[in-house]
């Protein structure tokens, strides 16, 4: 039986462990080239352990560029050299993702004709390719060939070829994309196999290839199904080195790497279905969210598969093979699947990062959380929230004697309320994680108890500095609601259970259109309750377009019954009916509500900071966002004050 | 006729304090995205000379932030970080090579952003969230009020140090000024929140510490928005009482203005031709009344005449024309030549410019493939050739125009009797009437070039080869395509058949669109105004997707509501049967699947009328491409898009020959 962190031999190589690091969008690029900041984030995730990192998928061909900083293969030789150098040492084997768009990239950048096996728009950019002539089909195999060579001329120890549900080689796959009348429409492997033997003739039997097979496009109508897939992988099993079992196609481009609405692990049967097909001529790989080191084991103990993929866990956490080779799976910080900081397919740029991890992607600006610092300092932290936590943690972790306040009865601040609800669990893991990382490093944890400006001053005149990361309070509804409407703040209906709340129908207030609001009413109508959602927006939900959640949300949110009032600002609520106006026409509209509740923007309880301005402040209480802001200024904080640089707040923002 | 003699004001000369402009017109602020990793690049540089060169008055440039928590998008000029200096120099240089001053405009877009890039909290005056970004800033300290001041000045001084002749404080649509200005915004209960005076502390304070870092002999102005065109916003008389204490500080030389706020209400800041030209104009008006300084004026100006007019009625000083200049970088010099009808007047269509914008990418233009291009060189010249380009919508006009100006002879078949190919279509809707000045604008310009052009002719292969091309550009379009679902129901039709009056639909009708923008909206428009009961269905997540994109999305919104046009979503048609009787007599029965959820829908209707993605019309290449001679297709016989990609592969594929 093999373990995780057992060696495998994939052609003539030696990968240290059977974790893979997937490719990934990361915007880490220098324009279309692999970067210094692409070096630091592989190389921490190659001494953490991984056995095979596969860079950022680059693009065969100048006619695709699907997004402004995907990489170009033919700018990448230097790149990827230099992740080679830096990787390496560490014993992990380096692949060059390669790949090509075709009708689902953009022609924004390139201002050029879109490719494809057929005239077929896709469903997201809806824009019209051209049918590739036998021409184009030379070129791009002859660009693969040709990336999979300067790949190995880089000293990379092989190449991964994208046949994934973004790719121009999944579309001559289906029958939803490739409706040619020729040889590669009646044969729609045809292509695949072609580019495999370009590439094999280009880097020789002792480099590896890896090939990301989409194995179902979730359109059995004319989409790959599992029983394409299977015969597929049949053939090419005896022609590539590894396989990725993944799924996916052009309506379901989220379900590849999806939030926490899906299940860990949501591929096991269609792998194990794969690994049969591939007969044991090619080691087969899980990918599919894969958080948790147990239940990778698992799969590799059931012969599920042969490796497994585990991206997001070390996005969140660079250390994971290490930790779990050191018998400490336990110490390695969570990947909650919350997506929100990793999926960086967006045209803002972003660049890719954990919100648990906010040094994730960051590796050459933000400094390490990990070391000692030269000085140790007493310091009191004043909330228990996950900014609190942090910078309690980190503080403890560099040698500092630290005191943890919190008011409330438990630690976790908001992450634990918000934690309800389907898909919704796993947000408490990250708090979790901190807490019991606090307690390992020797964090004097208090609840229950308040802290005024006094005990800020004792504490100062003790000789301890001071963190106040006291979170967030509601913000009180703007509008006339009259004594037959209860309104009470989202995460206090979270907190409280829907057993206190009024009886009769809910009108959940959206302002932000993130997970808060989607998560309260899908909550309430789980527990059976009559619920809306108010919306300003022509879609509910619509921060979640960057975690991928958005269309599915509004799927759930309707197969639940909630009616979704869209294009809806709140104007008040009288006699048992909340007034609603449309945004743009001025429309007013009323539903039922016996109670709102209000899912919209927070304020900072500032209360203990505007006794002592000036103090050292993180998170919420400096202005209510997200998790990634409140781990991020805890971390700051820590790093400031641990060495001794924070003597006021006000240098800091 | 004298030079720029058509115009009484616009060619005349106007005192900015120490700065004198040769004219009226302004290429006014806006954002280009030409900035890399936050420094200014040689295509700000000669993006900007172009305008220069093209006779334009005054150059601002697009905004430079002041402070490291100001990031709000990507492309941003860093003003804070000193590294700009060099590109400042470049892009000052090039304009000051054509004689032109050129201001830069300074800003700190406060709580009108976000911490995706900075990962620093946001500065507002309050912890108001913006509608857009919907991050909850934080309401800035007192010592932090002074570290903005000290960044506007220290930025001023840096832009002065890179050449500029002045500076603008944008205080208008996007500004923590406009968030300190604006009741909205501002809840703040110390010094600078409450009454006007107290509201507007925040900018004169600026405006001392600009004019102290610059000196006497710079310019400044500040450019103020007239109406917020939000619940509780800055009004008309707000601003203009914030514009008089502005003149009466003694240490400003002009104002600019703006109309709305970026980030809730933009659709009338960069209106598209759905707003009517001049709308913005009561704002300079009412404050040219109030104060004594030079006043600039905005918002969708198109033509010199219009701008002369509004200098003449007195409604402004000077006329802000910037997608005019977008599109014809030359808008200026061919006014004041006497050639004002060869300008390629900008169509508001805002696709390739705002639309652009709000997705991270490059400004370009939908008529102008040179725009946001122009550091890159072209391919140097061949020698003369003799080229054939079959088809006469934009993008056969823009491979002649472009082949024609670069000395080749050219020869352009259509076999419609008018030019303009889908462009004549689409524009037959009113709405969309503005839209037909690209196919004006190329057929000016073909016909200066001296492109022959052959209208009424369908070329063929063999009166092609009797021209003995050196190059052949296939440029034949697309046709309408024939859903599966649509069987052949005679009432299920394109909505071509529609615009060019082969059918006339009434009753109630359906609309299925699968292309998310105009062609849909546009045609569901035009039938409610025949009296039809219209029904819009997507298989989208909204109805016009794209509309959003180029600030359509409001204006049709409120017009859909108003003619009792219906919006439906996630559907997709499975077939069309014929309805005998009933209400609906040779009829369709529209099934339709919401893919969601799975559950089947039923339409009963007069008529289906299609919005979706038509055939190639590629016939004529098929049967030239093992010619002797070379060919080549562009737009849409290559694959149908939208009317730039025509235009750009046009234009490229004819740089090339």
């Amino acid at each position: 039986m093999s373990s995780l962190v057992d060696a495998i031999a994939v052609a003539g190589r030696t990968a240290p462990s059977r974790v893979i690091f997937g490719p990934h969008e990361t915007n880490l690029g220098d324009d279309r080239r692999i970067s210094r900041r692409h070096v630091a984030y592989y190389q921490a995730r190659a001494a953490g352990g991984s056995g095979v990192i596969v860079t950022e998928t680059a693009s065969v061909h100048p006619s695709d560029w699907p997004y402004e900083r995907a990489p170009l293969a033919a700018d990448c030789g230097p790149g990827w050299a230099a992740v080679a150098a830096g990787c390496q040492p560490h014993g992990s084997l380096v692949l060059a993702g390669l790949g090509h768009a075709g009708g689902q990239g953009s022609s924004a950048n390139s201002q050029s004709v879109l490719w494809a096996p057929s005239r077929v728009a896709d469903a997201i950019n809806r824009e019209m390719p051209m049918e590739m002539g036998q021409e184009e089909i030379d070129q791009l195999v002859d660009g693969f060939a040709g990336a999979a060579r300067l790949a190995a001329d880089a000293g990379l120890d092989g190449v991964e070829i994208d046949v994934g549900p973004i790719s121009l080689l999944r579309q001559f796959h289906s029958g939803l994309t490739n409706l040619r009348g020729d040889a590669y429409g009646t044969d729609k492997l045809r292509l695949t196999t072609e580019v495999v033997a370009a590439v094999r003739r280009a880097i020789g039997a002792d480099h590896v290839i890896s090939v990301r097979l989409c194995c179902d496009e979730l359109a059995p109508w004319a989409g790959i199904t599992p029983d394409h897939a299977f015969d597929h992988l049949a053939t090419l099993a005896g022609q590539v080195d590894l396989v990725v079992v993944v799924r996916g196609g052009p309506f379901s481009v989220s379900a590849y790497r999806p939030d926490a609405h899906a299940p860990a692990i949501f591929n096991a049967e269609l792998c194990r279905r794969m690994r049969d097909a591939a007969g044991a001529r090619v080691p087969v790989v899980l990918q599919g969210s894969v958080i948790d080191p147990g239940s990778a084991q698992a799969a590799l103990d059931d012969g599920t598969a042969d490796l497994v993929e585990m991206t997001r866990a070390q996005i969140a956490e660079p250390r994971l093979v290490t930790l779990v080779r050191e018998g400490a799976a336990h110490r390695a910080r969570p990947c909650i699947l919350c997506n929100q900081a990793c999926r960086v397919r967006d045209n803002r740029n972003p660049i890719v990062s954990c919100v648990g991890d906010p040094g994730s992607g960051h590796e050459t600006t933000e400094p390490a959380a990990e070391g000692t610092d030269p000085v140790a300092h007493e310091v009191l932290v004043v909330g228990g929230g996950v900014a609190g936590l942090e910078c309690a943690r980190v503080l403890a972790g560099r040698g500092h004697r630290v005191r943890l306040i919190e008011r409330g009865p438990r630690l976790g601040g908001v992450v634990v309320a918000a934690s309800v609800g389907p898909g919704r669990a796993r947000l408490a893991e990250l708090a979790g994680w901190l807490e019991s990382e606090c307690r390992a490093s020797g964090v004097e944890v208090e609840v229950g108890a308040e802290v005024t400006p006094a005990d800020l001053d004792a504490a100062t005149a003790g000789g301890a500095a001071v963190v106040i990361a006291t979170g967030s309070r509601p913000r009180p509804i703007d509008v006339p609601v009259d004594e037959t409407i209860t309104v009470v703040d989202g995460l206090s209906a979270l907190a409280g259970g829907s057993a206190r709340l009024p009886d009769g129908p809910v009108v959940v207030h959206d302002p932000v259109g993130g997970p808060i609001g989607i998560g309260v009413a899908e909550w309430l109508a789980g527990e059976g309750r009559r619920v809306s959602i108010v919306t300003p927006d022509q879609i509910a939900g619509t921060l979640l377009a960057i975690t991928g959640d958005l269309a599915d949300a509004n799927t759930r949110l309707q197969r639940a019954g909630v009616r979704r009032e869209l294009r809806a600002v709140l104007r008040g609520a009288k006699g048992g009916r909340a007034l609603l106006d449309d945004v743009w026409t001025g429309e007013r509209r009323e539903v039922d509500a016996a109670v709102i509740i209000d899912c919209g923007h927070r304020l900072p309880e500032e209360t203990l900071y505007q006794g002592r301005p000036g103090t050292p402040r993180a998170g919420d209480c400096v202005a209510p966002r997200t998790l990634l802001e409140a781990v991020l200024e805890g971390r700051r904080r820590a790093l400031e004050v641990g060495s001794g640089s924070a003597t006021s707040g006000l240098a800091i923002r | 006729m004298s030079a720029g003699s058509h115009y009484r004001h616009l060619f005349t000369p106007l005192r900015l304090g120490p700065v004198t402009v040769r004219n009226r017109i302004v290429f006014s602020a806006h954002l280009t995205n030409y900035a890399a990793a936050g420094l200014p690049t040689a295509q700000h540089a000669a993006y900007y000379a172009a305008r220069a060169a093209g006779g334009s008055g005054l150059i601002i440039t697009e905004e430079h932030s002041t402070h490291v928590t100001d990031w709000p998008y990507e492309k941003l000029i860093h003003g804070f970080n000193p590294a700009v200096l060099p590109g400042y120099r470049r892009i000052t240089d090039a304009v000051h090579a054509h004689d032109v001053p050129i201001f830069a405009q300074i800003n700190h877009n406060g709580g009108q952003g976000s911490s995706m890039y900075s990962r620093l909290p946001v500065w507002a005056p309050s912890p108001v969230p913006d509608p857009l970004f919907r991050e909850v800033p934080k309401a800035v300290e007192l010592s932090e009020i002074g570290e903005i001041v000290a960044g506007y000045a220290e930025v001023a001084e840096r832009c002065i140090a890179g050449g500029f002749d002045g500076i603008e404080l944008q205080c208008s649509h996007s500004s923590i000024v406009r968030g300190f200005l604006s009741p909205a915004t501002n809840h703040r209960t110390d010094g600078y929140g409450g009454p006007l005076e107290n509201r507007a502390r925040l900018l004169l304070e600026i405006v001392d510490a600009v004019r102290e870092a610059i000196g006497a002999d710079k310019a400044l102005g500040v450019r103020l928005c007239g109406d917020e065109l939000i619940e509780g916003g800055t009004g008309i008389d707000d601003a203009v009482a914030v514009a008089k204490m502005v003149d009466a500080g003694g240490r400003v030389d002009y104002i600019n203005t703006s109309i709305g706020v970026a980030t809730a209400t933009l659709f009338m800041i960069e209106a598209s031709m759905q707003v009517p030209p001049g709308y913005a104009m009561f704002i300079p008006s009412a404050i040219r009344q109030a104060v004594g300084l030079p006043v600039v004026g905005v918002g969708r100006f198109k033509d010199p005449l219009q701008a002369d007019r509004a200098l003449d009625e007195g409604q402004c000083d000077l006329v802000g024309v910037v997608r005019g200049q977008i599109a014809d970088a030359d808008f200026a010099a061919k006014a004041r030549s006497g050639h004002a009808t060869d300008i390629r007047t900008c169509l508001s269509c805002n696709q390739e410019c705002v639309g652009r914008m709000g997705l991270n990418r490059w400004l370009g233009c939908i008529e102008s493939p040179r725009t946001g291009r122009e550091a890159i060189p072209l391919p140097l010249r061949s020698r003369p050739k003799k080229v054939v380009v079959v088809g006469g919508g934009p993008g056969g006009l823009q491979a002649a125009v472009t082949a024609a100006e670069r000395g080749h002879r050219v020869v352009l078949y259509e076999r419609h009797d008018r030019l303009g190919g889908q462009v004549q279509v689409a524009a037959t809707v009113p709405s969309r009437a503005e839209f037909l000045d690209i196919a004006r604008n190329l057929i000016v310009n073909a016909r200066r070039a001296g492109v022959e052009l052959r209208t009424g002719i369908e070329a063929d292969p063999d009166s092609i080869r009797a021209e003995q091309p050196a190059a052949v550009v296939v440029a034949t379009g697309a046709r309408p395509s024939r859903p599966w679902w649509a069987a052949d129901h005679p009432r299920v039709v394109d909505i071509r058949d529609v615009l060019e009056g082969r059918v006339s639909p009434d009753g109630e009708v359906v609309v299925v669109d699968e292309l998310g923008f105009h062609p849909a909206t546009s045609t569901a428009e035009l039938l409610a105004d025949r009296g039809c009961r219209v029904e819009i269905v997507t298989n989208g997540m909204v109805v016009g997707q794209d509309l959003g994109v180029t600030l359509d999305m409001e204006t049709w919104n409120v017009k859909a509501h108003a003619k009792g046009i219906a919006q439906s979503v996630d559907l997709v048609p499975m077939g069309a049967a014929p309805l005998a009787g009933g209400p609906h007599p040779g009829g369709v029965e529209l099934s339709l699947q919401h893919h969601p959820t799975g559950t089947d829908q039923l339409r009963r209707c007069d008529w289906v009328v299609c919005a979706v993605q038509p055939e190639p019309e590629d016939r004529l290449w098929s049967e030239l491409r093992e010619s002797a001679f070379a060919v080549y297709r562009v737009g849409d016989c290559l694959a149908p898009r939208r009317a730039h990609a025509a235009v750009i592969e046009g234009h490229r594929v004819a740089a090339a020959l």
